[in-house]
């Protein structure tokens, strides 16, 4: 078991320093100062411009001005704390220890089913571990089970990131109330149950998914409830904002030694702005989930505002060279974030998760992560299978560089990208596996097997079994 | 006034309004208001064109949301300072410059438990440039203080948003506490986010449920009787 050092317990204090006694700043104006403002002359100086039409950049000079670029919003900016309305600043030293002491491996699970996840960098061989998961979509309790017994049971999936619950025992679950400590619980049993179901007892799992605040996640982090080696999350709000809630949730994880992961989904169109100013922002996010946070994994799922996706043609180049440029200056352990438009059972959904994976895995990412199907905000529209799938893809392009890439993913988005304004939500689990076997009905096996010979054929991709 | 002229005019206030330049936005209003031109023939000609301009670069995002909210920030200062004084000192109620009124008020949160604030912005100033009046509650707001807020602001439309789904109970609860203190006539409940769905929407018996800061328009003019459900 790792155990965090004294340095480490030091540092963190010393972040909840920050959000104490950095300057006071009006909320609206760290909006369109520090972060719209800045971004835009960030775009400028470091002449940070790519064609969206080019889904995987592969210009190396590029990326490492995007990394300055990055640097320099996390230098200036920082993170804006909502209790406090207090700007969270780190000198250059200390982002310079930070980049220069993150690990470049962790572990996560225990014995037989632990996962080493390694540093990768674009074009790299090396083997990219991956997340499966439904991540925080609402599920009824009496499927949850069931649902989450279609990830565990891939092999392929090396941890395994929860769903939320619509009702715990039937009753609401309420951010913040006693019924957010119950919900955590009933997640926790339940998930326990399906890793006995899959013989899979020290998988790690992403947790909790049912703890919008810290109060469910240190309720059930402890004896019978999630364990140190599981993968516990906390979030930057957008754009670059954090509250007590989640730093709480970052000296308890210190304190007690938990891994701990960071995901931030900057707003595509918002006060990061177009395409070039997203890809800043996921540099910069992403190192200071690891400065505020002491993150160890972390992922960026930039959101599209209208289509609530990261698969958007235009998002792709700005996830693509802002995992380059992390990839290759850092030894940061990143992630994406598959959140497609479409649904289970459909091909665009297929299409969707190779675009993004492709695109993640040339440029050097260490975790596929996925896949919140349908946008995430339809009830039991997800399933193991799009799971599968998206691991398959990341393993059949490793080794991969980005200019390869680049071909692939423009025509996986010529497939599909004219159909995402259709919000294709596909079918519900209920509808697309035997719920007995827990396997795929035929009609949703037809439709996956009809993608991977697609892949096979048009791009010589071979989905490992 | 030639119509060429309405065509450079309306083109100039846009440029002033993408340019966030509210010296020469002001400047154009005054000028052309100045020349014996009517408040609605300015409204109709100039301000309704360049905003529906203005909201579809944001649809297809040829604009960001900072541009927009500078553009709709402009126009209100507009509203406020030049437009509305005017039409209050003259408008009789059968004035035809009474629909340069307000349509509404509107009151927007984010629900308690949830502070994600940029699509409720994003709607906010969608809203503002369709003409609403929209005060901001802010995020992670209880439904008392929701309630308590629309009634000091005598706000027509309750906005709520919510992007967690374990904060949608916090939207029942605004509904539900405005039966129980017998104030569920004297606001409409609309209600949008990630987390919420047509189905929740009605399941809570809230009045309209918009998907985006578009739909919001819509909903909102249709509960206020502006438009038919549909049109």
């Amino acid at each position: 078991m790792r155990q965090r050092t004294p340095e480490e317990y030091t540092y963190m204090l010393n972040v909840l320093d920050k959000a104490e006694s950095g300057p006071i700043i009006d909320q609206k104006e760290f909006d369109n100062i520090c972060i719209h403002s800045k971004i835009k002359q960030l775009v400028d100086k470091y002449d940070i411009h790519f064609e969206k039409e080019k889904s995987v950049p592969a210009d190396e000079r590029l990326a490492d001005r995007l990394f300055l670029a990055g640097m320099e919003l996390a230098l200036e900016t920082g993170v804006y704390c909502i209790d406090t309305q207090r700007q969270m600043r780190w000198n250059a030293d200390e982002l310079d220890w930070i980049i220069k002491c993150t690990p470049s491996t962790e572990v996560l699970g225990s014995g037989k089913d632990s996962v080493t996840i390694l540093k990768r960098r674009p074009g790299d061989t090396i083997r990219v571990s991956v997340v499966g998961g439904p991540s925080g979509i609402p599920v009824p309790e009496d499927l949850f089970e069931s649902i989450m017994l279609s990830y565990a049971q891939e092999p392929l999936i090396d941890i395994i990131d929860d769903a939320s619950l619509l009702r715990t025992h039937g009753r609401p679950i309420r951010a913040g109330s006693p019924w957010e400590v119950v919900g955590c619980w009933q997640e926790a049993k339940m998930i326990f149950k399906v890793l006995e179901r899959a013989n899979r007892p020290g998988l790690a799992i992403g947790c909790a998914e049912n703890a919008p605040t810290a109060l469910g996640e240190i309720a059930t982090t402890t004896y019978g409830g999630f364990r140190l080696t599981d993968w516990h999350h906390n979030a930057l709000i957008s754009e670059l904002k954090t509250t007590y809630s989640e730093l709480i949730r970052a000296i308890q994880y210190t304190q007690i030694g938990c891994r701990s992961h960071g995901f931030y989904n900057p707003i595509y169109g918002g006060y990061a702005g177009g395409h070039e100013g997203v890809s800043i922002a996921i540099v910069g996010g992403l190192i200071l989930m690891r400065a505020c946070y002491g993150a160890t994994t972390m992922n960026a799922g930039p959101s599209h505002p209208h289509l609530s996706c990261d698969t958007h043609p235009d998002l792709l180049p700005a996830q693509a060279l802002a995992f380059q440029a992390l990839s290759r200056n850092t030894n940061l352990l990143i992630a994406n974030f598959i959140r497609p438009v479409a649904g289970p059972c459909t091909k665009d959904i297929l299409y969707e998760v190779a675009a993004l994976t492709i695109a993640s895995v040339a440029s050097g990412i260490s975790l596929v992560e996925g896949v919140q199907s349908a946008r995430g905000i339809n009830s039991a529209h997800c399933s193991g299978l799009e799971a599968r799938f998206a691991a398959q893809v990341a393993h059949s392009c490793e080794g991969m560089t980005p200019a390869d890439a680049n071909l692939i993913v423009r025509s996986l988005v010529s497939k599909y990208a004219n159909r995402q304004k259709e919000l294709q939500k596909g079918k519900s689990f209920l509808d697309i596996y035997n719920l007995d076997l827990v396997q795929p009905t035929d009609e949703w096996r037809d439709v996956y097997e009809a993608v991977a010979q697609e892949l096979h054929t048009e791009y010589g991709l071979l989905l490992e079994d | 006034m030639p119509e060429t002229n309405w065509n450079v005019i309306q083109n100039d206030f846009l440029q002033a309004l993408l340019a966030s330049n509210q010296v020469e936005a002001f400047q154009i209003t005054r000028r052309v208001l100045s020349d014996n031109v009517s408040m609605i023939e300015f409204f109709d000609r100039c301000i309704t064109p360049s905003l529906e301009e203005i909201g579809a670069r944001f649809e297809n995002l040829d604009i960001f949301l900072p541009e927009m909210v500078e553009a709709a920030s402009i126009v209100e200062n507009i509203n406020r300072e030049i437009i509305q004084p005017e039409i209050q000192k003259t408008v009789h109620d059968s004035d035809p410059a009474n629909r340069l009124l307000p349509l509404g008020r509107v009151l927007l949160a984010t629900v308690q438990g949830d502070l994600h604030d940029i699509g409720k912005n994003i709607v906010a100033t969608m809203l503002k440039v369709n003409r609403f009046e929209v005060i901001d509650a802010g995020t992670n707001v209880t439904a008392q203080n929701i309630i308590a807020k629309a009634r000091r602001e005598e706000a027509k439309i309750i906005g709520l948003s919510a992007l967690l789904t374990t904060t949608l109970p916090y939207m029942k609860d605004v509904v539900d506490l405005l039966v129980g203190l017998g104030l569920r006539d004297k606001f409409a409940v609309i209600v949008g986010g990630a987390a919420v769905t047509p189905e929740f929407a009605k399941e809570i018996g809230a009045d309209g449920y918009g998907r985006t800061a578009a739909d919001a328009i819509q909903v909102c003019k249709t509960v206020l009787g502006i438009i038919v459900a549909g049109g």
